[in-house]
């Protein structure tokens, strides 16, 4: 093969990329690069970024609470199990326990909530992230729902 | 025990009070607040509420109540309350400090997440009392208090949420006393710099100053007949339930016990700061200066002291050794009593007295 082969290719494959990013729909572009949303019965959303998953509430979890006043997170080394209760949110309509979606360890938590614990309702999906864990069981997150299926269970719920 | 023991629960004798549509409308024995709030818990946690709707009724001896998220030392006086024997309590829903006595009656409505509506929970409340008493003008508020002639708080709010369940429970202020309110409603320690949930001070008053007439039984009474509620739809009669009998609640002391911990109801307290000058003099020779006090807590715990005293009153590096020994310690009276005798007891003649009076002014600033 020669040079000018190569760069013919390679032409090709970044035209592809290109035509691949533009007309694919924005939410599935998003998740790409942003990496996957996955989500516990109990709404909260984790995103895994190599091997640190992002933890916060999903949207219908901060609607349903109401203006969120207070942030009680836990300690940055805390071990975590699936499940176990790690902290809570005190909102305008009542206190709501927060729960892991995975086993593993805290490795950050949110510092920006204590002064701006409203980010947690502004930009659940963004800036109003909880807390972020080492990830001990990548299995575990089989057992969560992918975007469409947490989609279809809160509409169960409203129903 | 999370939600495996409901046969237990729903045994014999408590089943056949349940109404057809699955209400029961209940009133607990104990007056105990711990026992209380440790029954609440159980049952957001063991009773599968979908299709339930439980309303209990309840009341302890005299205590102090805080919120999940609150500051037991910005919200009240742990000394005055150590001297009348009060007891303070954090409960786990949200919302402000409150004082319960046995004028004081408490009402939970435990539903399932998807029923839970608290305004429609007070309108129960406020339709019971405009029965038994029709020219009394109460309403609830945006803020869910309930509110007497539009001025006077008679009621407040505090409600929790968890996986499926969710309890709103409310105050109901029928004859408490008012001076022991007011004398322990205060904070202890001056100077708290923290982002805990603050309460919010309402005047308050007795439904018995503005209707003398209404007794305990008739209030219980009129609450519990809520048979004319029809978007309610309880109707079934009072049952009297012991929330210590661990036949019936099995797991229940272990949640009573939880709530008694020093860890529960100190350690939980959101970190916070203390900056605050202090006045010392010397009992003898009654040389006088100031202080800089500069405490760090994180889980009720002081993570950091920085005491600066004015005119070399004291040596700095004594002052630093007591620091050593306070940093860690329970942010308690006795504990740092305790702490620092030993190094009191090390020193001698002035050292020592203004080493003691030193450490007493920094344990008067804990309550």
């Amino acid at each position: 093969a020669t040079r000018s082969d190569f760069s013919s290719l390679w032409s090709i494959e970044t035209a592809a990329v290109f035509v691949l990013f533009v007309c694919v729909p924005r939410v599935w572009f998003l998740n790409f690069f942003k990496g996957t949303l996955k989500f516990t019965d109990k709404h909260e959303w984790v995103r895994v970024e190599g091997s640190i998953g992002t933890v916060g509430i999903s949207n219908y979890a901060q609607e349903a609470l109401g203006d969120v006043v207070y942030c009680g997170l836990p300690e940055v080394g805390q071990k975590l199990e699936q499940m176990e209760e790690f902290g809570a949110l005190e909102s305008v309509k009542a206190a709501s326990e927060l729960y892991s979606p995975l086993t593993g360890e805290v490795s950050e938590i949110n510092t920006e909530l204590a002064e701006n614990p409203g980010l947690v309702n502004k930009d659940c999906y963004g800036e109003g992230w909880l807390i972020k864990m080492s990830i001990e069981k990548p299995e575990e997150l089989d057992g969560l729902m992918d975007q469409s299926a947490y989609d279809k269970f809160v509409k169960s719920l409203e129903d | 025990f999370r939600k495996t023991h409901l046969s237990g629960f729903f045994s014999a004798g408590i089943h056949s009070k349940l109404t057809k549509d699955g209400s029961l409308i209940f009133q607990s024995k104990s007056t105990d607040i711990h026992q209380n709030l440790a029954l609440e818990d159980w049952i957001e946690t063991n009773v599968d509420l979908t299709n339930r709707r439980l309303f209990l009724l309840w009341r302890s001896h005299a205590a102090v109540v805080i919120g999940r998220h609150q500051n037991p030392w910005a919200e009240c006086d742990l000394g005055a309350m150590w001297r009348a024997g009060v007891p303070l309590a954090r409960r786990r829903s949200g919302g402000g400090t409150v004082y319960h006595d046995m004028g004081n009656l408490n009402l939970t409505f435990f539903s399932c997440r998807k029923l839970y509506d608290r305004q429609r929970n007070l309108k129960v409340v406020t339709e019971a009392l405009r029965r038994a008493r029709p020219e009394l003008d109460v309403r609830a508020t945006e803020r869910l208090d309930i509110v007497l002639n539009g001025k006077y708080k008679i009621s407040g709010s505090a409600s929790r949420l968890s996986r499926k369940a969710s309890y709103h429970h409310c105050t109901l202020l029928h004859s408490a006393d008012g001076s022991a309110l007011q004398s322990v409603l205060r904070p202890s320690t001056p100077g708290i710099h923290s982002n805990a949930t603050p309460s919010v001070v309402s005047s308050v008053t007795n439904l018995t100053d503005h209707a003398p007439s209404l007794t305990w039984e008739e209030l219980t009474q009129a609450l519990s007949n809520l048979s004319y509620a029809p978007y309610f739809g309880l109707s079934s009669p009072l049952s009297l339930l012991d929330p210590s009998d661990e036949s019936l609640f099995p797991g229940i002391g272990c949640m009573a016990s939880e709530l008694r911990s020093w860890d529960w109801t100190f350690g939980k307290t959101p970190k916070f700061t203390i900056e605050t000058e202090l006045s010392l003099s010397d009992d003898l020779t009654l040389e006088h200066t100031t202080a800089q006090l500069h405490i760090e807590l994180k889980n009720g715990l002081i993570s950091s002291i920085v005491i600066t005293v004015q005119d070399q009153w004291l040596q700095q590096t004594l002052i630093n050794e007591l620091c050593d020994v306070l940093t860690g310690e329970r942010f308690c009276p006795h504990r740092v009593a305790a702490a620092v005798s030993t190094l009191i007891k090390s020193e001698q003649d002035e050292t020592q007295r203004r080493l003691h009076k030193l450490s007493n002014t920094v344990i008067s600033v804990m309550g």
